[in-house]
């Protein structure tokens, strides 16, 4: 069966994508490219990294096509325990790492997975006749899930040899200066403390503090609706707010921060002083620009762009190259345009569930 | 979940829908229209809730929110019910509400997340399943009423003047009497769910019998001159308001007599006036409750609750009854309250001490509470004799 829809990417945000496309596809319909069969390779080094050991989503952050049933349900049968789902209900439910890895292993295992990827990266997409050219190959359907495009270090930084990016495996120094304000560098200040560190936090603003990466309205189409209305200009500054760096609130947070403090091994200053290392929780470069595969794309096509974001239809298509015969669709962080928490897996499952409908709308596949 | 408003109406209506399949359902077995009016009523206490309220208040609405916003909805559910008086027993609607809360529940937080993708994304909204279930609801609304319509009974009208009798109702119908309209010979009832309006009736063995059917109404009826009771019930629910029966130079008969429908219910007699007759209101093997009536110059008893009987007898006034005003007999269990019972006289040439002017009394192995009750001018206040108990109470009810 040769494939008709090909996912570019074979992250977490490409994975979810064939997740939903598996409702309605075979996996020989379905062709991902990608260079690691794993879909949470990458993710798995970074929370690695920062010794992450619980996910800030809730019981619906996970990888399948439907919000229900969440990984909370499965928390119940594993733990033999009702507190999963009565925490799910308080929105206090996260799933541990773990918990989260073997639910993308056991995907992986039955979807079919290993039988549609390709085990190779697409370096251009061009727009032909009734499709898209990857590389030679042609499909109908494709959505790009190219992933973070880096990690970001601030430019002063770079040539610093104390720097380590936070999503790098590291050690700690007895001195550590953590550059962010972040969920990341939130978990850098407490390891760092953890390790026994005097530890500085160096930042720009204060952080956020907030369940989530973005309010929990703009999950859904009542936020949405309000920020598809605004011009290009509010709009690029609404996304510039919504995905400044934040991190939960919650005493398991504050109280040893408050209590290093106290104790002199935790303060805050305003620029990198004599730290014997650095850490940069400073997340990913942003934009399309430093995406080859989409900076070529935008090259190419003269596509529609907005401040560091490519310009998205709100289903997450690329206006100019989506139509009633093919569509070109973006998940993942350079899909903020259509959905602010395109970042995160229910950001994947939205542009997935669109991406489907469009499949599904297209009377030849 | 953060609901747009259309997605809270379409949740809203599909969640409801088999509610409202099996409140109609539940209503045809009834032969009772609650059930129906009840979702309806919570169709439209939760969409005006969801328009005014819920969607400006929750941009999102976490999965514990429905417990509380349940407990408003059905506490503005009620205050309806009860405040329009609307003819539902508590504890079904409570269960019906609960089941309609219950299955919301699992189908927004579970269902409808299933059966379509990206129904959170979406705010809730369903698409053409939502359009759909809507028109479902209302079409489900309007056939229900339309059915109600269709099957109200016919209304009979009796114009002015004197018909003669005994009138025999065969068929499910109102008995609207226009002023002065008068049957002579009495009126039997012979189906289920008569209403029988402001007739007056002169005359008859009785002057209105009930037998064995159900669901009976006699409302602003008056009974005058019948040879043994007034209205007489016989294993049949009834309801009755407002009558005046003359029972006056008739010793032996009875006002209202309702006797062995324990299986039909509780039936009522509210806001009737008796004169006269040995027994104003008389119950036999049955639950009645006898509510605010005047009852006077009886001969025998003038409220009487009997033989096995369960019932209570609230706010009635008595008045110049000849041996024993209110009377709980015969193994019977009673709940008298604020009742006013007044200048009940001993009947001497019956010898009988159980006679001897007694405001209330209990006699053959039957129990009694009374609670608030005004004795005034009575030979004897209460009486409890042959195995019986008179307990008075510190809080209405049993």
């Amino acid at each position: 069966m040769a494939a008709r829809v090909a996912v570019v990417g074979s992250g977490l945000a490409g994975f979810t994508a064939y997740q939903t496309l598996r409702r309605a596809l075979e996996p020989g319909e379905i062709a991902v490219f990608g260079t690691d069969a794993d879909p949470a390779a990458a993710w798995r080094v970074r929370a690695a990294a920062i010794r992450q050991r619980e996910m800030r989503s809730e019981s619906d952050g996970h990888c399948l096509p439907t919000t229900f049933p969440g990984l909370a349900f499965g928390s119940v049968r594993r733990r033999r325990s009702l507190r999963p789902l009565l925490e799910s209900a308080l929105d206090r439910y996260h799933p541990t790492v773990g918990e989260f890895l073997s639910h993308v292993e056991r995907l992986r295992e039955r979807s079919g997975w290993d039988s549609s990827l390709v085990g190779r990266r697409v370096e251009r997409v061009r727009a032909v006749d009734d499709g898209f050219e990857l590389d030679g190959a042609s499909f109908r359907h494709v959505l790009l899930a190219p992933g973070h495009p880096g990690l970001n270090v601030p430019e002063e930084l770079r040539d610093d040899p104390r720097v380590v990016h936070a999503y790098q495996p590291h050690g700690y120094a007895p001195t550590v200066t953590v550059v962010g304000a972040g969920l990341a560098a939130a978990t850098e200040w407490l390891n760092g403390l953890a390790a026994g560190a005097e530890v500085v936090s160096v930042r720009r603003r204060e952080p956020v503090r907030s369940p989530l990466n973005v309010p929990r309205h703009y999950f859904s189409r009542r936020g949405l609706a309000g920020f598809y209305r605004l011009p290009a200009g509010e709009r690029i500054e609404r996304l510039r707010t919504l995905l400044a760096p934040s991190y939960p609130v919650g005493d398991q947070w504050d109280e040893p921060l408050e209590r290093a403090a106290c104790e002199g091994r935790f303060r805050i200053e305003t620029a990198v002083n004599g730290s014997a290392q650095v850490i940069c929780a400073t997340g990913f470069r942003r934009g399309f620009a430093h995406d080859p595969l989409l900076a070529r794309l935008v090259t190419e096509h003269d596509l529609e762009t907005a401040g560091e974001w490519l310009v998205l239809d709100p289903d997450s298509t690329v206006p100019r190259l989506s139509d009633a015969r093919r569509t070109l669709a973006l998940a993942g962080a350079p899909a903020q345009w259509a959905f602010p928490g395109a970042d995160t897996l229910a950001g994947a499952r939205y542009a997935a569930h669109r991406f489907l409908r469009r499949v599904q709308s297209c009377p030849t596949h | 979940m953060s609901y747009t408003l259309r997605g809270r109406a379409d949740s809203r209506l599909a969640a409801l829908l088999p509610v409202l399949l099996g409140a109609c359902a539940l209503a045809g077995a009834l032969h009772r229209w609650w059930p129906v009016e009840l979702v309806a009523l919570m169709a439209a206490v939760g969409l005006a809730l969801d328009l005014e309220v819920w969607h400006r208040l929750l941009p999102y609405q976490p999965a514990w929110a429905a417990v509380p916003l349940g407990a408003v909805e059905l506490g503005a559910l009620m205050a309806i019910v009860y405040g329009f008086g609307l003819q539902a027993p508590l504890l079904p609607a409570l269960a019906l509400f609960g089941a309609g809360w219950l299955t919301s529940l699992v189908l927004t937080q579970g269902g409808f997340p299933l059966l379509r993708l990206g129904y959170a994304e979406d705010g809730g909204e369903l698409g053409q399943v939502g359009g759909v279930a809507t028109a479902a609801v209302v079409l489900a609304l309007a056939g229900s009423a339309a059915t109600f319509v269709a099957r109200l009974p016919p209304v009979v009208h009796l114009s002015a003047g004197v018909h003669r009798g005994p009138l025999v109702i065969t068929r499910r119908e109102v008995l609207q009497g226009e002023p002065g309209a008068v049957v002579r010979g009495g009126i039997v009832v012979a189906h289920d769910d008569v209403e029988i309006r402001n007739v007056t009736v002169v005359g008859g063995e009785n002057g209105i019998t009930v037998d064995g059917v159900r669901g009976t109404v006699l409302d602003r009826v008056t009974v005058q001159g019948a040879k043994l009771d007034g209205i007489h019930v016989r294993g049949a629910g009834v309801v009755v308001r407002n009558c005046t029966v003359d029972m006056l130079g008739n010793h032996l008969g009875q006002g209202i007599d309702i006797s062995f429908n324990m299986g039909m219910g509780m039936s009522m007699v509210e806001g009737c006036t008796i004169v006269g007759g040995m027994v104003g209101i008389t119950t036999h093997s049955s639950m009645t409750e006898i509510v605010r009536n005047r009852v006077s110059r009886t001969t025998g008893q003038a409220i009487s609750v009997a033989e096995m009987s369960m019932g209570s007898a609230m706010d009635n006034e008595i008045r110049d009854a000849l041996g024993v005003g209110l009377n709980c007999d015969d193994q019977s269990m009673c709940m008298f309250e604020h009742n006013t019972v007044v200048g009940t006289r001993p009947d001497r040439a019956s010898g009988d001490p159980t006679r001897n002017g007694i405001g209330v009394l209990a006699s053959f192995r039957s129990e009694a509470d009374l609670w608030q009750n005004r004795l005034v001018g009575n030979r004897v206040a209460t009486g409890a004799v042959t195995s019986s108990i008179l307990r008075t109470t510190k809080k209405p009810g049993w």
